[in-house]
């Protein structure tokens, strides 16, 4: 590696540091709930290897365990997914000088937290020649340490106590990425009203709530958006 | 055997996701009202996660000040507007939760 390219990829091992904090106790819960649904550890494992992606394996295990038909389970899957579409788009700009050895595996470690880092510093000034090792360091990290916690809870099953409330951490983690998504009078629509669907459509089977919560809240930033230009 | 279905698929199903527009697309040919609505997915998403997490950590909805996630997650969001760190709103909401769980005994 050059000596440019290993800088950048190590600044990027750095960059997600903070944020792993929250991965160790996610990736456990998320290894906990997999084999909680019914699946063997390896499977467990196997789904986190593949997907590398907590809500989606959260929702896989909520509905396995709910032994949902498999079209639907990986319906939900999509659409917890969806939101890979909007940072797929958004980064596609800054990899498409790049060949496909490099687009493909980026593509596959892109997680919220990769996207909110990579974002930032391909916002920064400066040369971009050699910005992708910085990417592939953060996601690299990120993957390594998601793993190994996903196994840890995969092998320790239910042997942890419930008073630890463990499970929380999931929705701090993505509170700590939304507030920052946050920035105009159109994103703060889109959250109430993506917020206010959720908790009224909770009661609509097989994870349709987030779908018909996301669909609004889309909506109805567009309509802020909008109506902010006119 | 319907585990290893469901395994794959979402698998497949992650990926294409993550590479629809960074492998397969060229970023100049976005209609510009979908480039718009793109831009909404984080926080709507994000917020329709969220949101029963705090609001209805147990199937049902507890909106008053008994509801300890609820308390945390404001505290934990009240801090993440100010500093902007991840680290800080995952720890401080743990241990406010932790501390109002404690209260409660």
């Amino acid at each position: 590696m050059l000596p440019n390219a290993r800088r950048e990829f190590l600044a990027g091992c750095r960059d997600i540091a903070p944020v792993l904090v929250g991965t160790v106790p996610f990736g456990f819960v998320a290894g906990v709930a997999a084999v909680g649904a019914g699946m063997t550890p390896l499977q467990g494992i196997a789904l986190s290897f593949l997907a590398f992606s907590g809500i989606a394996q959260l929702v896989v295990a909520q509905l396995v365990a709910a032994q949902s038909p498999a079209l639907v389970t990986l319906a939900a899957a999509l659409v917890v997914s969806l939101r890979f579409l909007m940072y797929s788009a958004a980064l596609s700009p800054h990899l498409a000088h790049l060949p496909q050895r490099w687009r493909v595996p980026l593509a596959y470690l892109m997680t919220d937290q990769g996207f909110a880092m990579g974002a930032q510093h391909y916002g920064r000034p400066g040369d971009r020649g050699d910005r992708h090792y910085r990417l592939l360091g953060t996601g690299i990290t990120l993957y390594l340490t998601w793993q190994a916690a996903v196994i840890a809870g995969a092998l320790a099953g239910a042997q942890v106590p419930e008073s630890w409330s463990l499970d929380f951490v999931v929705t701090l983690s993505f509170l700590a990425i939304l507030v920052p998504a946050l920035r105009t009078r159109a994103d703060l629509a889109a959250a109430a009203v993506a917020a206010a669907i959720a908790l009224v459509g909770a009661g609509l089977p097989y994870k349709l709530a987030l779908v018909v919560a996301s669909i609004a809240g889309i909506g109805a930033g567009v309509l802020v958006e909008w109506g902010h230009r006119r | 055997m319907n585990e290893w279905i469901v395994i794959v698929g979402a698998g497949a199903v992650t990926f294409l996701a993550r590479a629809s527009f960074i492998v397969f697309a060229d970023p100049q040919k976005f209609p510009h009202g979908f480039r718009v609505a793109l831009a909404f997915v984080p926080a709507a998403v994000l917020a329709g996660i969220v949101a029963p997490g705090l609001a209805m950590p147990f199937g049902t909805l507890d909106l008053s000040l008994a509801n300890p996630r609820l308390l945390a997650g404001l505290a934990a969001m009240a801090l993440a507007v100010r500093l902007r760190n991840p680290l800080a709103c995952i720890v401080a909401g743990m241990a406010v939760l932790w501390g109002l769980q404690a209260l409660a005994g």
